[in-house]
């Protein structure tokens, strides 16, 4: 009998170890399962709007992610453009990141595009997700202001005056910061003082220092509502012909020593030819002595 | 047997005997060697090579430049000599036109070497840029090497038509190869003034078409704006190494030569002597360009040339530049000096010292100066900034001195070293109507 006790207490005991056992391994599996749920990353979309007076009018769209506490640019994804109103969304299209996460998104016929009754332009830029990025979304709301820009001489000096309006009412736009700057090849470079804000009749008058290298003389001023909250970025351009010309050094279609072979210069083309016409033709002449000693025999 | 006879027995080509043998088997066994690393080379590509992005150019063109500055021999005895009507170069004349031979030959063959495509070796003749000293190069040592060849071959002409009588019985095969060499040569009037005008012209060009071949080697590297070859007087400071590095082997080879061949008789202790006085001079004209090179900018030098003339002076190749420059040329410029000095044996240990130190002279001009560019490059490995020679590297740079003195060995056993009909004419042993050139 007491053998049999014992017999049943080992059975349960062997029970209990295969419970806990199947219960270590369901807890492992269902780990396994939850690892396989890859935490999607959230992407941060920033976008510009920009406008071109006389030019395009678009979005400089960027997208980052925060990965491993570090900024990383998030590309090759597709976002989406869509234009709002009331309660209507217009897909305007769709523009891809490049590797550094940017895009550029150009609106076509900006001015068939609505506005609200405020007269302010409402733009949506999605990201739908995808496997690696949950979906997300951005609102753009500007108005729609225009700068008048163009070059005055008073007394032999130059100057930029640029006026600033809001399009929808026309209305002058007092007190706004405007940058002058003269396009260069890699950072534009700014001129007049570091502020210069709209007078009571929206404008600004700015001199034009002289000296500034451009070619053909040409210079390409701009004026520029930078990142405004209100109104996004305008930038207007006047090309003025006051530069001073740039005299253009390359020797690229020149004969130099450092060209191609089809541009080598003259003079090495005839001394070196005549060296070596020269040299083996004596050479030449001199084998033919040796035919000759040859045909001597007799 | 009449003394003419004689002189041609002592100056007919010599059989090799047991020692010479073994000397080209040697020879030959590193040509081999050489072979297969090449060959390995060319399948793994230069990565075989310790050339990396500084060390661009490494011991194949200092060897390169060895080997031409050697064949300079050719120009500064045989014409230089002859145009100064010195009557003691005879003896020797033979002996610098088959050393200019064999290294302008392999001048080529080694610049090849460097090549890691020289399946696209044709594309430096289609595509060649005329303005580049590479371009120049590529035209002048062919050019070079026709005329060494020439130079060689016209003065053989009355000495093949000796050889093929005098192999006539012993040596029918070889007589029969003379003959064919000699060109039908009679010693006639016409054949002796066709022969004595064509010498006379190929020494007179022979002059400036090796002054050129120097200077353009110089300006390979002069043309490239690098610390420590951006110097104008890099043509005539090359132009005086090559005098030293041809005399040096010529004065080393002839020593050999004579020794081997028994030609005491001919190759006397006053041609060591003249040769030694030779020598000095071409070691003291370097003397005076290394001067130049080192000293004036060592003055002058701007924080680049500093560094790359402290690395000479004190730092990693002190040792070297030391060694070759007091022990491979200033100490046997002293030695010169001295009639002793001078003498067979003196003279033939100075100059395989200059000859060795010649080789070790172009290492140094090449090398230090690529690990100090004016513009360092980034991120590159550690190892990058030095340079010594990979095993396969110095294989096949002994397979390519091994190739020149297998050239020289093979023409000293087939060719008269000394000129055979001169030598009679000078002597009065012959009845030639007039001398015959050399």
């Amino acid at each position: 009998m007491s053998k049999l006790i014992k017999n049943i207490k080992q059975l349960e005991l062997r029970i209990f170890y295969l419970m806990i056992l199947s219960i270590i391994l369901c807890t492992l599996s269902i780990q396994d399962v939850n690892a396989q749920d890859v935490k999607k990353n959230r992407v941060r979309l920033k976008a510009d709007y920009v406008k071109i007076m006389d030019g395009d009018s678009y979005f400089d769209i960027s997208a980052s992610a925060k990965i491993e506490k570090k900024n990383v640019p998030v590309s090759t994804i597709e976002v989406i453009i869509y234009h709002e109103l009331n309660d209507d969304q217009i897909e305007l299209g769709t523009v891809t990141t490049d590797s550094n996460g940017e895009c550029r998104f150009i609106i076509k016929n900006f001015y068939n595009l609505k506005t609200d009754t405020t007269n302010t332009y409402n733009f949506l830029i999605s990201f739908k997700g995808n496997d690696a990025f949950k979906k997300v979304s951005k609102s753009i709301e500007f108005k729609d202001a225009s700068i008048a820009a163009e070059m005055i001489t008073k007394d032999s000096i130059n100057y930029i005056s640029a006026t600033l309006r809001e399009t929808s009412t026309d209305s002058l736009l007092v007190d706004q910061s405007l940058n002058v700057q003269v396009q260069r090849l890699f950072k534009s470079l700014r001129i007049g003082k570091e502020f210069n804000n709209t007078d009571e009749n929206g404008t600004i008058i700015v001199p034009i220092e002289e000296g500034i290298p451009g070619i053909d003389g040409n210079l390409i001023i701009e004026v520029v509502l930078n990142d405004s909250d209100e109104y996004g970025t305008v930038k207007s351009l006047v090309k003025v012909p006051i530069g001073v010309p740039i005299v253009d050094e390359s020797t690229f279609d020149q004969r130099t020593m450092w060209s191609t072979r089809s541009k080598t210069p003259i003079f090495i083309l005839v001394f070196t030819n005549l060296l070596i016409v020269g040299i083996w033709g004596i050479i030449i002449y001199l084998i033919s002595n040796l035919f000759k000693i040859v045909k001597l025999k007799s | 047997m009449n003394a003419y006879n004689k002189l041609v027995k002592d100056l007919a080509p010599k059989k090799f005997n047991k020692w010479s043998i073994l000397w080209v088997l040697l020879l030959v066994a590193v040509i081999i060697a050489g072979i297969i690393a090449y060959i390995d080379q060319l399948i793994k590509g230069q990565v075989v090579t310790n050339m990396r992005d500084y060390a661009l150019w490494g011991i194949y063109i200092s060897n390169f430049v060895f080997f031409v500055a050697t064949s300079f021999v050719g120009s500064v005895t045989v014409a230089i000599l002859r145009l100064t009507n010195n009557e003691w170069r005879t003896p020797m004349v033979r002996i610098a036109e088959i050393i200019s031979v064999a290294s302008i030959i392999m001048a080529g063959i080694t610049i090849m070497i460097d090549m890691a495509r020289p399946d696209r070796l044709l594309n430096l003749f289609i595509h060649a840029r005329l303005q580049s000293p590479i371009t120049w190069d590529v035209i002048i040592i062919p050019t070079y090497i026709v005329i060494s060849l020439l130079l060689l071959y016209f003065p053989l002409l009355p000495d093949f038509a000796i050889l093929k009588k005098y192999y006539t019985k012993t040596s029918p095969k070889l007589s029969k190869w003379y003959g064919k060499l000699a060109l039908n040569w009679t010693g006639s009037k016409v054949q002796k003034t066709i022969q004595t005008k064509s010498i006379k012209i190929i020494a007179l060009m022979i002059i400036p078409v090796g002054l050129l071949l120097q200077t353009i080697d110089a300006w390979l590297f002069s043309t490239t704006y690098r610390i420590g070859w951006d110097s104008n007087n890099f043509a005539p400071y090359f132009i005086s190494g090559a005098f030293v590095a041809g005399v040096g082997a010529l004065v080393t080879v002839i020593y050999i030569v004579r020794k081997v061949n028994k030609l005491e008789k001919y190759i006397t202790d006053f041609h060591f002597d003249r040769l030694g006085k030779f020598l000095a001079l071409a070691c003291l004209t370097y003397l005076f360009f290394n001067i130049n090179e080192y000293l004036i900018p060592a003055f002058t030098a701007k924080k680049g040339e500093a560094v790359h003339l402290e690395t000479l002076f004190t730092g990693i190749y002190a040792t070297l530049f030391w060694i070759v420059t007091i022990g491979g040329l200033v100490l046997p410029t002293i030695a010169l000096l001295f009639k002793k000095g001078r003498k067979p044996l003196p003279l033939f240990i100075i100059g395989v010292i200059v000859v060795v130190g010649s080789w070790w002279k172009r290492y140094i001009i090449v090398t230090p100066t690529l690990l100090h560019p004016f513009l360092p490059i980034d991120g590159v490995p550690e190892s990058w900034h030095h340079y010594f020679p990979s095993l396969h590297e110095w294989i096949i740079t002994f397979s390519t001195l091994a190739m020149a003195f297998l050239i020289i060995t093979l023409l000293v056993r087939y060719l008269p070293v000394i000129p055979i009909q001169r030598t009679a004419d000078e002597q009065k042993i012959s009845e030639s109507e007039k001398k015959t050139e050399s």
